[in-house]
């Protein structure tokens, strides 16, 4: 047998995925369990690549759990659905990459080769699981949890500014997060995305938020296509891989 | 060569077999309900194994229904019931069942749109499947469930809630391929996987050795060792795969091909011209093909026709069945659509469908409309089209109608093309595409589809032979009020009543409606003359009934708030009169529900609200409502008997109100009720079993009654000890709940301290302190919003507020404020509602006894409480109450009640006569299993609220008695001796 995908602690890891959270307290339960697992994966432990997203996605997600409790958003059952499902993308994704099936994402297999590899730098690492989750898992995420909810993406309604409101929440977090090695963040939002201008280091968030909400109008409109779908799923996949690869390449090593 | 299909052994799935079984049949409870979904990717097997489970269950005596969902993306609504059924009308083996399975496909044949014809149906078809099964257990295996229709699915829901009274497994298959992304199955599996009945089972690949033995089993002998390597490479372990790369190794085609795509495209051009027309037939066919229809395609003379299918059998390419013939997989049907011309794709699919014009058969209109489309022929498409459309709203799939109009839209602004040959170019139909248009918006908004309802409409009046501005004003708004967007509805309606073109009556309904809409925003000043307008109207209008219903109830509503409860109560009693003198059943309907709300609701007139849905429950089913609005009626009437107290009339109601097996909000509303009443009891089976039905039924969508379902599971949890799951259910229902919804919220903040209060007292868990702040936001959130809500909503959050305020004083000193405590039974009483009125008597006790104080007036709320509890039938409550009283010396009155006996739902285990023990007096035996528990002498005082030092007597009491020196000693004889 070859060596198991997580190491020594695969077991801990296929036990945690097998638990499928069902609320954001659980979400962030899960999360801080995962963070815990990761460090120990060696050869690299704390700078695990898939730590460093994982950290930050932690942040992020804890912030909008305290969020919810204090009435920040004017639609929580949405927001909170959202959430969840949204998280279960990437653990689903894990779980993919943990029964190493052909069906991983090539948005986030990118990011998992790198794993166990040599090269391994915080801020690329963060970004690429940022493109992955928010480029590819999110529009998908949007269109169940409004569809389980029997609404609709629709500019301007409640359900939309509170998804705004996660914006806000990066900006608060990001610059904090930052701390020394994020300075580059301008230099690859600038290799990224070359037709924004405003550098400010929540713009590629917000920029590509803005996306995937609009992704999923499109994906909302021929949902009850199965080809039309596929495409559009492939299409997004092929989209943050290759943004993924860019931003895991020698060119993206510069950034740290 | 032509070996039989099925030959290949099923390897490495014995276990999944084994629990497919078990779950499915052996440990399904009489009366119950299971499911299995079973995910994997293309090729692993699926269908193989829904093969074998169906045959074993069969043979197990179950009754297998099987039907296949299908990809033609507008299928007809419930398709794959429908082939289950007529699959076990065709098979002989099943005689005995055929005139109950006929009666039940007539059900689907004479089914005609109505208003809430979508319910009855289900239940109609819960029933006919009630016959067919015949006291069998019954399993339906549903294949591509990945293609499944949103009728279909609310039909599983429904009968996996056991909504429709019937035993029943499902066995599903579901492509993994097709999950990922955003279909809409993603996130009912995922709620329902949660489930106890349920489970998801991932059909992963063969491993190597089971790769390995399914090789060898088809070649005869093992492979050598780098042939089986390279199969081990090729396969991935996907069954489907391995097996056709070990059939052409055996077959000496080893080698030629690499790739499965390759094996199937050699193997086609291995075939002789007919069998190869046959195959490229069957692959642009909808399956299963029928004999007739692919004589029809192919053109083949009948002995010639038989060769060739033989022949694409031998290849491996089709399979025949009774009922037609199918590709070998769908990874061959995929292998396939690259391979024909467009033109000849065409070409096969007009022969389809002229075949099919002339020979009515199985789903025919939308498989007409599919083929003609195809074929690039959209004249004749559409009235294929719209005759589907109208075939899936008389079975009320309004979703599928919808998808019908839209393509109808498209083929009418579709010009003709010039057939190929050049001879008969169709007779262009005349359609009015304003009736299309007028079609597709109400479908599209009966399926919830609103912004596509808004789009559709936006052209529709456009159209200058488009309705009048008025009636399209109208239905704008009430498209956008459906879609939640009051404020363009608002203003929609407005425009209505500030145009001149429109008549008395239109502005008399959009006065009506906005005053409801005004309502629901919570603006009542604005409501109450909004309605007082449209009563105005409605006066000069005849045949305006409903809109006085609806007024009146805006009206009523809307002074109840604004603290005129009196009037408004006179206008709704008055709209009543109206109805039943001038209005259609559907308004008395009406007038009775908003009335009977009124009274429970807002107005807290209990016992005349539950007489008020009771009268108006018997006289909707007199009128031949009974289904939709007797139901309604009498979930009210239980919720209003619940909360004053009669539970055992209570469950009567509610169980008379299941009997009409409703579906949807109005069975998750009846669950709900019943649920209460059984937490109240004590009752954790059945309480779970309705949770669970709940839950199946929201995991095909809405939010609203999550909530309520999790406000009652932390309740079972703490009858149960389970604080900390009763605390996850608060947390997770506190980051779910809006903020204005100031009852819920105070609910779950209650139910959150209450949890955290029993958790300190009992030490099951450590007191989360993070949860208690999260708590005291709440409820200080819940004190700040319901200062500016309604006078009634305040009414109902000041009741919480005050069991909020007394559980906080037991967290904060461990013993509780007694007079907080009798504030709240204050505030209780006062509302009429005995359940918390008792346990807030019980906690009041409790408070005095922790301080020693008053110990006469604890005896007596004690035996008031219990009282109480005793003539609700609310098991645990007496029990915690009789428990308290025992640790108090307390003596209740136990002579039988006089009110309904409690139901012994939950056994009391009575103690065994325990040897040991004998020697020690009952009070003695109280301080030694506290002391079991590891407890101090302080706290097994402040338990049984007498003295440290009294307890210090007991323990050297015991210690001489049973001839021991340590608590240690002490307590193994305790633990030796317990009654268990």
């Amino acid at each position: 047998m070859t060596e198991p995908v997580w190491g020594p602690v695969h077991q801990d890891i296929v036990g945690l995925l097998a638990d499928h959270p069902a609320d954001v307290p659980a979400v962030v339960d899960h999360l801080t369990k995962l963070q815990d697992l990761l460090v120990r994966l060696p050869p690299l432990e704390a700078s695990c690549p898939l730590a460093d997203f994982n950290k930050l996605y932690l942040v992020i997600t804890s912030t909008v759990l305290d969020g919810l409790y204090e009435d920040r958003f004017v639609d929580p059952a949405f927001l909170a659905r959202l959430d969840v499902d949204f998280a279960a993308r990437y653990f689903e994704a894990l779980r993919f990459w943990t029964d190493s099936s052909p069906s991983t994402p090539r948005a986030w297999s990118c990011l998992f080769k790198r794993m166990r590899g040599p090269d391994a730098r915080p801020l690329p690492s963060a970004a690429a699981g940022v493109n992955a989750h928010i480029n590819y898992d999110l529009p998908f995420a949007l269109v169940t949890t409004l569809e389980s909810l029997e609404s609709e993406p629709v500019d301007g309604s409640d359900q939309h500014r509170d998804y705004l409101e996660i914006n806000k929440i990066f900006a608060e977090r990001i610059p904090e997060l930052r701390r020394g090695y994020l300075d580059h963040w301008q230099l690859m939002i600038d290799m990224v995305n070359g037709d924004i201008d405003d550098w400010y280091q929540g713009e590629l968030v917000e920029y590509t938020r803005n996306v995937a909400w609009r992704n999923a109008q499109k994906i909302w409109r021929c949902r009850h296509d199965p080809d039309a779908r596929e495409c559009e799923r492939t299409r997004l996949d092929d989209n943050a891989a290759l943004l993924g690869r860019l931003l895991l390449s020698p060119l993206g090593a510069f950034l740290q | 060569m032509a070996s039989d299909p099925d030959t290949a052994p099923l390897v490495g799935r014995t276990g999944t077999l084994a629990t497919l079984r078990s779950a499915l049949l052996d440990d399904v409870a009489p009366g119950q309900t299971a499911a299995v979904f079973l995910t994997g990717e293309s090729g692993v097997g699926k269908t193989r194994l829904l093969g074998e489970v169906g045959e074993r269950l069969r043979q197990a005596g179950a009754l297998v229904l099987t039907g296949t969902c299908l990809d033609i993306g507008d299928a007809s609504p419930l398709h794959p019931v429908r082939q289950a059924l007529r699959r076990l009308d065709a098979d002989q083996a099943e005689a005995r069942t055929t005139s109950a399975v006929r009666g039940l496909l007539q059900v689907f044949d004479e089914e005609t749109p109505g208003p809430d014809g979508a319910g009855a149906l289900l239940e109609r078809v819960a029933q006919g499947l009630h016959l067919v099964a015949g006291g069998r257990p019954l399993v339906l295996v549903l294949d591509d469930l990945q293609w499944v229709d949103r009728s279909t699915r609310q039909l599983l829901l429904y009968l996996l809630a056991g909504l429709g009274d019937l035993q029943l497994s499902v066995l599903a298959a579901i492509r993994a391929e097709s999950l990922r992304g955003a279909h809409p199955l993603r996130r009912v599996l995922t709620e329902l996987r949660r489930l106890r009945s349920v489970r998801v089972v991932d059909l992963l690949p063969l491993d190597r050795a089971g790769t390995d033995e399914l090789a060898a089993a088809i070649a005869g002998a093992p492979l050598p060792p780098e042939a089986a390597d390279q199969m081990w490479q090729r396969s991935g372990g996907n069954p489907f795969v391995v097996e056709e790369l070990a059939r052409d190794r055996r077959d000496g085609r080893d080698g030629l091909s690499d790739t499965l795509r390759e094996v199937f495209l050699d193997r086609v051009d291995a075939l002789p011209q007919p069998a190869h027309a046959v195959v490229q037939a069957v692959a642009a066919g909808v399956e299963p093909v029928e004999h007739w229809l692919l004589a029809q395609v192919v053109r083949l003379p009948e002995d010639e026709l038989l060769d060739a299918v033989r022949e694409a059998v031998a290849h491996r390419l089709l399979v025949g069945a009774d009922d037609g013939y199918r590709l070998r997989h769908r990874l061959v049907a995929e292998i396939l659509a690259h391979e024909l011309l467009p033109a000849e794709r065409a070409a096969l699919h007009r022969r389809y469908a002229e075949a099919l014009t002339a020979a009515p058969a199985e789903l025919h209109q939308a498989r007409l409309a599919h083929h003609w489309r195809q074929a690039g022929e959209p004249a004749r498409a559409l009235p294929a089209t719209m005759a589907a459309a109208r075939e899936a709203e008389r079975l009320h799939g309004y979703a599928e109608a919808h998808r019908h109009w839209s393509a109808a839209l498209t083929l009418a602004a579709t010009p003709t093309p010039v057939p190929p040959d050049g001879s008969r170019p169709p007779e262009p139909v005349e359609v009015d595409r304003v009736e299309l248009l007028s079609h597709a918006a109400e479908a599209a908004h009966h399926s919830g589809e609103h912004a596509r309802a808004l789009t559709l409409l936006e052209e529709l009046s456009a159209d200058p032979a488009g309705p009048p501005a008025c009636a399209l004003h109208i239905r704008r708004a009430r498209y956008l009020a459906s879609a939640g967007r009051s404020a363009p509805a608002e203003e929609e309606y407005r425009r209505v009543l500030a145009s001149a073109d429109c008549t008395p009556h239109e502005r008399c309904t959009a006065a009506a409606r906005l005053a409801e809409l005004l309502l629901h925003l919570g603006r009542y000043a604005e409501a109450g003359a909004q309605a007082r307008e449209a009563l105005d109207l409605a006066a000069e209008v005849p045949g305006s009934t409903s809109e006085v219903v609806l007024a009146s109830a805006a009206l009523g509503f809307s002074e109840a708030f604004l603290e005129d409860p009196t009037a408004g109560l006179a206008v709704m009693r008055r709209a009543l009169e109206t109805a039943e003198r001038s209005g259609r059943p559907e308004d008395v309907a009406c007038a009775y529900l908003h009335l009977a709300e009124l009274l429970t609701g807002p107005l807290n007139i209990l016992e005349e609200g539950v007489v008020v849905a009771r009268r108006g429950a018997e006289r909707v089913a007199e009128l031949g409502l009974g289904r939709t609005w007797e139901t309604r009626l009498l979930a009210v009437a239980t919720n209003g008997l619940f909360r004053v107290g009669q539970w055992a009339e209570a469950e009567k109601v509610v169980a008379a109100a299941l009997r009409h097996r409703p579906s949807g909000a109005d069975a998750v509303e009846l669950l709900l009720a019943r649920c209460r009443l059984s937490v109240g009891y004590g009752d954790v089976e059945a309480s779970d079993r309705d949770l669970e039905a709940v839950a199946t039924v929201l995991a095909g969508g809405g939010a609203r009654h999550v909530l309520p379902m999790l406000i009652l599971r932390a309740g079972l949890f703490m009858w149960q000890g389970r604080h900390d799951l009763a605390r996850q259910a608060v947390q997770r229902g506190l980051t779910e709940s809006r903020s204005d919804d100031v009852i819920v919220l105070a609910t779950l903040a209650w139910h959150g301290l209450r949890a955290e209060a029993e958790a300190t007292a009992s030490r099951t868990v450590e007191v989360d302190p993070t949860a208690v702040r999260r708590l005291r936001e709440a409820v200080d959130r819940v004190t700040r919003k319901s200062g500016q809500a309604g006078a009634p909503v305040r009414y109902v959050a000041d009741g919480f507020l005050a069991l909020c305020d007394a559980e906080l004083s037991r967290l904060d000193d461990g013993r509780g404020d007694p007079e907080l405590w009798a504030r709240s039974a204050t505030e209780w009483d006062r509302r009429n509602h005995p359940y918390p009125a008792a346990y807030s008597r019980l906690r009041q006790a409790e408070a005095l006894l922790a301080r020693r104080s008053r110990v006469a007036t604890a005896g007596k709320l004690l035996r008031q409480a219990h009282a109480m509890a005793q003539s609700l039938g609310a098991v645990p409550l007496s029990a915690e109450i009789r428990t308290l009283a025992g640790r108090a010396r307390v003596t209740l009155d136990d002579a039988p009640s006089a009110g309904p006996v409690p139901r012994p739902r939950t056994a009391v285990p009575a103690a065994p006569a325990v040897d040991e023990l004998a020697v020690l007096t009952a009070r003695e035996r109280e301080v030694l299993a506290a002391v079991a528990e590891g407890l101090t002498n302080k706290e097994i005082g402040q338990r049984l609220f007498i003295s440290e030092r009294t307890i210090g007597v007991h323990v050297s009491h015991i210690f001489d008695k049973l001839q021991v020196r340590t608590r240690v000693q002490a307590s193994a004889i305790f633990l030796r001796n317990r009654p268990e």
